[in-house]
């Protein structure tokens, strides 16, 4: 068994649905959230996140796993992004909350931007029936809207 | 609406099965820093799938922030147009994010074409006619290319009369024309400004047709003269062009345009009914100088740029930085009158400037205050050559 010469340092994060995660401090302190509750020493040991659960928290961990390492290039951070970011929508939108939550800027861009890249070229049914997002709109609003769509698409190969 | 009433219950069955798992219960786990991350299948994806509507208004900001930073150009830019066009919180949010085209130099919404143009530089658009149908699209150019398949902006019918010309400007495309017409008419009656523009509204007949809602605001686009020189048509022409609409204070320094927000709803496809006033009479001092007492809100003026006669080419010359290339009496610069009585450097910059490319390709480039809508009027009313030759 190997020694470790220095001692690292660990916190424990405890998710929603009570799991605990144990990982190294330096991970976890990506956080902003995390980092000022450690220097605010309002936290213990234990890390509470009442607002993330296990399952977004395993994902969170992994990317922060990857980008504390500062070996791994700039090319691979962004094939390590591309294909994190890879995931069911519904997946990308609890991550957001979470990044959101734990103020974790850069995983906030990447999901932010898959949802984006998702919604090009796609018509507004499309976005409402992917997303479950109930049209709101009057007759009369809606009658001014195809008008602005026809024009929008003028020319323009239906896809 | 059914379609509502459907979503409803989506959304209400998505919510409950998302607090179920948030109860589920789990064995303790604890993650070692060697963890590796396993694949987790279980989730079912209409889990979460109604929190989308759900979404906290400053990350759904974030998300169309980025879809309107990247989609900066046609025709990805449709995606915009259709983010605002989801619900009424996204529309909000998007009509938010999009400035107008003077601070952006991006057209997006179809209101974007009766915005000013950019301040810091000319929008290039070009000009399709189609001789048989007597049709002018204007498209927004995308590419350096003079004409390139670009975003198609607007539509213009042209109907000759025995007296005057009819045009019809519209945001479709069609074949169907219910816009804005305009009239362009020659050699006006001597009458000041005020009373013409009365005398004239009769003729305008397009906007009851559209919608009896409009309201009946005729108020004039512009007055054009084209002014003959000594040569005749073999001369440049002299254009003068009153923006009835525009102050001559939009291009003082901090000076604004009147910038239209939106539609009137329920009427996109029709512009206020636009009276637009050509004539090739000396007349304008009249029109001038009648009720716009105030300097500050005298109508601007616009005129041609004079062209300077090139020896070597035996012709009249103007530069078009390369977007014009074929040589017509019909080509010109217009810039801010010196009458209108700014600084000398107002009086420098092209603010719509047409020309021929092609048989029947014409570029048009305009920039703040004017907008396209405008900038298309103006244009529509030089292809007339009836006076060019008389």
């Amino acid at each position: 068994m190997a020694t470790t010469t220095t001692e690292t340092k660990m916190l424990t994060l405890c998710t929603s649905d009570k799991q605990q995660f144990q990982i190294e401090e330096t991970i976890a302190l990506q956080a902003v959230t995390i980092r000022n509750m450690v220097e605010d020493e309002c936290a213990s040991n234990v890390i509470p996140l009442p607002n993330v659960n296990s399952k977004i928290m395993i994902q969170i961990i992994e990317y922060l796993k990857k980008h504390v390492d500062s070996s791994v290039s700039k090319e691979d951070m962004e094939k390590f992004d591309s294909a994190f970011v890879e995931k069911k929508l519904s997946e990308i939108f609890d991550i957001i909350l979470a990044a959101n939550y734990l103020n974790i800027k850069n995983l906030l861009d990447i999901c932010c931007q898959r949802v984006a890249d998702v919604m090009k070229n796609k018509s507004p049914e499309w976005v409402r029936r992917t997303f479950n997002i109930v049209n709101d709109f009057t007759a009369e609003e809606e009658a001014k809207i195809r008008k602005e769509h026809e024009w929008a698409f003028e020319g323009v190969d239906e896809d | 609406m059914s379609f509502k009433v459907d979503f409803g219950g989506i959304s209400r069955r998505g919510f409950e099965m998302k607090l179920n798992y948030g109860l589920g219960s789990r064995s303790r786990r604890v993650i070692q820093d060697t963890w590796v991350v396993a694949a987790e299948a279980e989730m079912d994806d209409g889990l979460s799938r109604s929190c989308w509507a759900n979404m906290p208004s400053e990350l759904l900001r974030e998300v169309l922030v980025r879809i309107e930073a990247s989609e900066s150009s046609w025709p990805l830019r449709k995606s915009v147009v259709a983010c605002a066009g989801v619900c009424r919180s996204w529309r909000e949010i998007v009509k938010e994010i999009v400035r107008t085209p003077e601070g952006s130099g991006k057209l997006t919404f179809p209101v974007s074409v009766k915005q000013p143009g950019p301040r810091d530089s000319l929008l290039q658009c070009y000009i399709k006619r189609n001789r048989a149908t007597q049709t002018y699209h204007l498209y927004l150019s995308e590419s350096q290319a003079l004409a390139d398949d670009g975003k198609f902006l607007l539509a213009a019918h042209k109907c000759r009369r025995p007296t005057h010309t009819d045009y019809t400007i519209s945001l479709n495309a069609g074949v169907q024309f219910f816009g804005t017409k305009f009239t362009v008419c020659d050699g006006l009656p001597p009458h000041a400004g005020a009373k013409m523009t009365k005398s004239r509204s009769t003729r305008l007949v397009g906007s009851k047709q559209v919608s009896p809602r409009v309201p009946a605001g005729n108020y004039p686009v512009a007055h054009i003269s084209y002014e003959l020189n000594v040569l005749g048509s073999r001369g440049p022409r002299r254009m003068h062009c009153v923006m009835d609409a525009i102050p001559v204070s939009a291009i003082e320094p901090g000076g604004v345009a009147p910038t239209q927000i939106e539609f009137p709803l329920s009427n996109i496809d029709s512009f206020p009914t636009l009276p637009f006033f050509r004539s090739r009479s000396n007349r304008m001092e009249k029109i001038l100088s009648s009720p716009l007492d105030g300097h500050r809100d005298r109508p601007l003026v616009l005129e041609n740029k004079a062209p300077r006669w090139h020896e070597q080419l035996q012709c009249w010359c103007l530069n078009f930085h390369g977007r014009v290339t074929v040589a017509s009496v019909k080509n010109f610069q217009l810039v801010a009158s010196l009458e209108n009585g700014q600084a000398r450097s107002e009086h420098e910059k092209v603010i719509l400037q047409f020309g021929k490319v092609g048989k029947d390709v014409f570029t048009m480039d305009y920039r703040y205050p004017i907008s396209a809508f405008q900038a298309f009027a103006i244009c529509l009313s030089s292809f007339d050559t009836k006076i060019a030759r008389e």
